[in-house]
């Protein structure tokens, strides 16, 4: 991997140059994305977001969704001009555009598609059984562990019934979460399937860095994901997460990973900026997904996966909390939040907006830098 | 006279009078999932909460779906120019609207749970047996989650009840006990039906029920959870030759009553401990 010598002025200088350009591009394309996403109509509607039927959150109908396009857009262009390197670059903004593609188009399904049915496994197996056709009943018959997986990943989620539904998303970000994992196993040599640890230890996984690879690309992704329900929130906790892992990677001396995370940091500033209550658009899972996706490879790039769960603390809190609600919901039959993922239970318990954004931020801020600081051991 | 405990009388106020906030006298209605079969879910959404579940369904349904019945505190909001009656119609009205409510197992079981916890330190909940269970799945729904599978049938069993009389013999009704259940198996106008009336208390002459049911005569907002009375006006007599009342009905007009007259099975119960 390009590198230099660790805690370089010249690096970080550079970094911040990425990081201002950044800004200034994504402030010039800001208004430009606003007008395009007004234009087409792609905005926040209350008969297709059950989350938006709450008197609070009535305001937001009609704010565009899809903002996190600026952050995507911007990144992609300047990684690709100034900061492309075959070996480090391209797999990161590879993956970072397939997630933020898979984000996208359930972002336009939500707002533009049709209501979508999928046939139970109970309705399949009765299928299987009374169909008048015999080659039906096979295809029927093939057709069940599908059904079963479909029916399990929709356990997991609460889409509205028009987007890409769960098990298509799960299936896709495997995907991405594979892409990575065989280039983390067979391009970034084998320093790559040890773990860090801090304090000078480490993890030999061999091969078992693969799965774990795959699991932390899906489940940040879907972290992140899941924390983008509050102006500024997303935004906000990912500016602190980029920084940390520029850091990071400064400390260690990975120059494209000390750019790629700088750049995002600037366009994440101009984002925040606009999307802070009253948003003036909104990330939508092409954000999130995308750099939920970027942020896990970065952190895994620079053999740091270890400190991931602190340098998305809020995220993973986040999706935790929607973990418990299912597990507690469909096997005990109660709440264990007033409402999941945890932002809402504040919302319930009379927290403003703003106060929810405002300590969440302070929280994540503290445990990036406890990651920062557990990467200088 | 032996009494439900201190707090299974509670639960029974608080489905009687069901917790809002700046709101009294809500009657907890009924709800039978069996129509809608809503599968893995809350279990105040499937008629089988308490009352504080029931109602903080109702406020969280309310916030989110913007009905305007409660504010973000939780505190009833419904048409301030309203007086009492009509709010607690209203609330009543919204809680049916959105299948909120309990059943007649579900209604008894929390009381039963909170009454032997507290006389004789057992959860029966934990005791109950699910039998016969299909397979290692339905086992572990069981266990997690005892009182959705608390059904009459369940409570019918001998391995969880023990059979005190039959309500079509003859029997000294005056050695009933607060906590006994009158069960009622195969009734109602397709005999698919079961039910359990819960036995409040035995004066000797009078024995006072409470019950979750919903009469057809009530229409669709007048349902939810009842007290009634069987006068033993005839010793020695089976339990339908008794005077039964509820509501100020007696005989054909008394929908209960009813019930138990066209049950297959008509039997009076003890938890087994």
């Amino acid at each position: 991997m390009m590198s230099c010598q660790p805690f370089s002025p010249e690096l970080l200088e550079q970094a911040f140059l990425y990081l201002l350009c950044a800004t200034i591009g994504a402030f010039i394309l800001a208004p430009l994305l606003t007008k395009f996403l007004y234009k087409f109509k792609i905005t926040r509607r209350s008969e297709y977001d059950f989350t938006l039927q709450g008197a609070d959150r009535a305001g937001k109908v009609g704010t565009p969704i899809m903002g996190g396009l600026l952050v995507i857009v911007v990144v992609t262009i300047i990684t690709l001009l100034f900061n492309w390197e075959r070996s480090y670059t391209y797999v990161p903004i590879g993956v970072m555009g397939l997630s933020a593609l898979l984000g996208a188009a359930d972002d336009l399904m939500n707002i533009f598609g049709a209501k979508r049915r999928s046939r139970s496994f109970a309705n399949t197996w009765l299928l299987v059984r009374i169909h008048r056709h015999w080659y039906a009943r096979i295809f029927y018959f093939c057709s069940l562990p599908w059904v079963a997986f479909r029916q399990l990943a929709s356990a997991l989620g609460s889409h509205p019934g028009r987007g890409i539904q769960v098990h298509e998303k799960l299936l896709m970000q495997f995907i991405a979460g594979g892409v990575t994992a065989w280039w983390i196993y067979f391009k970034l040599g084998e320093n790559w399937r040890s773990l860090w640890v801090p304090f000078d230890g480490v993890i030999n996984l061999g091969w078992w860095i693969i799965p774990l690879v795959i699991l932390l690309v899906m489940f940040t992704a879907n972290a992140v994901n899941i924390a983008d329900g509050l102006d500024g929130l997303a935004g906000g906790a990912l500016i602190m997460t980029f920084l940390g892992l520029m850091i990071i990677s400064w400390i260690e001396g990975r120059v494209a990973f000390t750019l790629l995370n700088g750049t995002v940091v600037g366009a994440l500033i101009a984002y925040t900026y606009f999307n802070i209550k009253p948003a003036r658009f909104q990330m939508g899972d092409v954000g999130t997904l995308g750099l939920g996706a970027l942020f896990a490879i970065n952190a895994i790039a620079v053999n740091k996966t270890i400190l991931i769960p602190l340098l998305g603390f809020i995220f993973y809190v986040e999706a935790i909390s929607v973990l418990i609600q299912i597990f507690c919901r469909r096997m005990l039959g109660k709440r264990f939040f007033k409402m999941a993922p945890i932002h809402h239970h504040f919302e319930f318990r009379g927290w403003s907006e703003e106060k929810i954004v405002m300590r969440f931020w302070l929280i994540h801020s503290f445990f990036v830098i406890v990651a920062v600081w557990l990467a200088l051991h | 006279m032996i009494m439900l405990s201190a707090r299974a009388e509670k639960v029974i106020r608080d489905y009687f009078n069901l917790p809002f906030e700046g709101l009294t006298g809500v009657r907890c209605p009924y709800f039978n999932n069996a129509r809608r079969n809503r599968r893995g879910q809350l279990r105040g959404l499937i008629g089988k909460g308490t009352p504080e579940e029931i109602a903080e369904e109702a406020r969280i349904i309310s916030t989110q779906y913007r009905h305007n019945i409660f504010d973000k505190d939780g505190h009833c909001c419904v048409h301030a120019t309203h007086n009492d009656e009509e709010k607690i119609e209203d609330v009543r009205k919204f809680l049916i609207d959105n299948d909120l409510g309990i059943d007649c197992s579900g209604f008894v079981s929390h009381v039963l749970i909170e009454h032997y916890k507290e006389t004789r330190g057992v959860d029966i909940a934990r005791r109950f047996h699910f039998w016969p269970i299909k397979n290692f799945w339905r086992w572990l729904v069981a266990r997690l989650r005892p009182v959705e599978n608390m059904s009459v049938r369940v409570m019918a069993k001998d391995a969880n009840t023990n059979k005190i009389a039959d309500g079509r013999s003859g029997f000294d009704w005056s050695r009933l006990e607060s906590a006994d259940l009158v069960i009622m198996m195969e009734t109602g106008p397709n005999k698919k039906r079961n039910h359990v009336l819960l036995i409040e208390d035995n004066e000797g002459s009078v024995i006072r029920y409470t019950h979750a049911r919903a009469w057809s005569a009530e229409g669709k907002y007048g349902h939810g959870v009842a007290r009634g009375e069987i006068r033993l006006t005839k010793p020695g007599g089976n339990l339908l030759e008794q005077a039964w009342e509820e509501l100020g009905r007696a005989g054909e007009d008394n929908e209960t009553f009813l019930e138990a007259t066209g049950a297959k099975l008509l039997e009076v119960r003890r938890i087994r401990i």
